[in-house]
């Protein structure tokens, strides 16, 4: 994997022309004792040919010299402010009062509704009737240890439709002491 | 600039006074939730199949129409003895047939419910509940039925903050 990966490099610098000549000549060498080298190395060199003859058509139609003597010109040439009319911004086309008067209600308004968000957040809660809290109703069983005995758990309707506990244990009767 | 500050310290100086008075709101309500005693009652009744009367003071409790005691022909109420629960503090009740019931008020629920510790037995003995924890909202009670006793079944009713009865 890593030789191959070498190979690959190094074909890539051949291409390049950035091998040493004992280098470029042993791969040229390698390249040219298989069919398949041979016609890669031509479409290389077909491709090497066709690049560098594009490069120095636009090399020479451009003028470098003139190019980057009118970049320094830009450079050196002093900067000149440019007299522009100034906008001022909408906020200062307000009076000096009226402006005050504006970041006051602003401020205000910002204030009562933190208030109210903080009287929200921090408020009792009241059940529906105005009550002090929702309070639970009825009876129920959280844990039952029957003993020795056999025991059932029974929910029992209340007169006011609230579920009661009934715990029922099975048990002799047990004399007085 | 100063107008802006005097607002926004009218607010925040608000939203403290009203956290405050949440704040004190919730210690009134935890020190409501956590009366040092509240009153109790324990119906003891012996329930029989065979025909009978129905204690007229039982007529409210219509839970004890209900099944499982709907077999009940006769009611009567043997003691109504009323007692006082102090948080973790035992209170003991005794039963016609030696045992005892021992109730014990171990909290108050957020929702305002007493959770309540049950246990009946006879003396030193662990022969029949051991263990009974309930929730039970004010004037709403709990039942342990079963026990036989003089041909009968005993019915023990405990019902904390009577006053608020709404059987």
């Amino acid at each position: 994997m890593e030789s191959a990966k070498k190979e690959d490099e190094k074909l890539q610098m051949f291409f390049d022309g950035e091998l040493a000549p004992e280098e470029e000549a042993a791969v040229r060498r390698s390249l040219e004792s298989s069919p398949g080298g041979s016609a890669q190395l031509r479409d290389w060199e077909q491709l090497r040919d066709a690049m560098q003859s594009v490069s120095a058509d636009w090399a020479a139609d451009i003028d470098s010299n003139a190019l980057f003597a009118r970049i320094e010109a830009d450079i050196s040439a002093p900067v000149i402010p440019i007299d522009r009319p100034v906008r001022k911004p909408a906020l200062r086309t307000v009076p000096g009062g009226r402006e005050r008067r504006v970041w006051g209600a602003a401020a205000t308004g910002f204030a009562a509704a933190a208030a109210i968000f903080l009287a929200v957040i921090a408020w009792p809660e009241s059940s529906p009737n105005g009550g002090d809290r929702a309070v639970a109703r009825g009876s129920e069983v959280l844990e039952v240890d029957f003993g020795p005995n056999t025991g059932t758990i029974f929910e029992v309707e209340g007169g006011a439709g609230q579920s009661l506990a009934v715990v029922w244990i099975d048990d002799e009767e047990v004399g007085l002491p | 600039m100063s107008l802006i500050r005097h607002s926004l310290l009218i607010a925040v100086l608000f939203g403290a006074s009203t956290a405050s008075a949440q704040g004190s709101n919730l210690v009134r309500s935890d020190r409501a939730a956590t009366p040092s005693n509240v009153p109790a009652e324990v119906l003891v009744v012996l329930a029989k199949e065979e025909p009978g009367e129905i204690d007229p003071q039982l007529k409210k409790l219509t839970a004890l129409r209900r099944p499982p005691f709907n077999s009940f022909r006769s009611m009567k109420i043997l003691s109504r003895p009323k007692l006082t629960l102090t948080a973790g503090k035992d209170a003991l009740v005794s039963l016609p047939n030696g045992r005892r019931v021992k109730l014990t008020l171990l909290r108050v629920m957020p929702d305002g419910r007493y959770k309540v510790k049950a246990a009946i037995n006879r003396p030193d003995k662990s022969d029949y509940l051991p263990l009974l924890q309930v929730v039970a909202s004010a004037g709403d009670p709990f039942f342990v039925a079963g026990q036989t006793y003089q041909g009968g079944t005993l019915v023990v009713g405990v019902i904390v903050d009577p006053k608020k009865t709404a059987q």
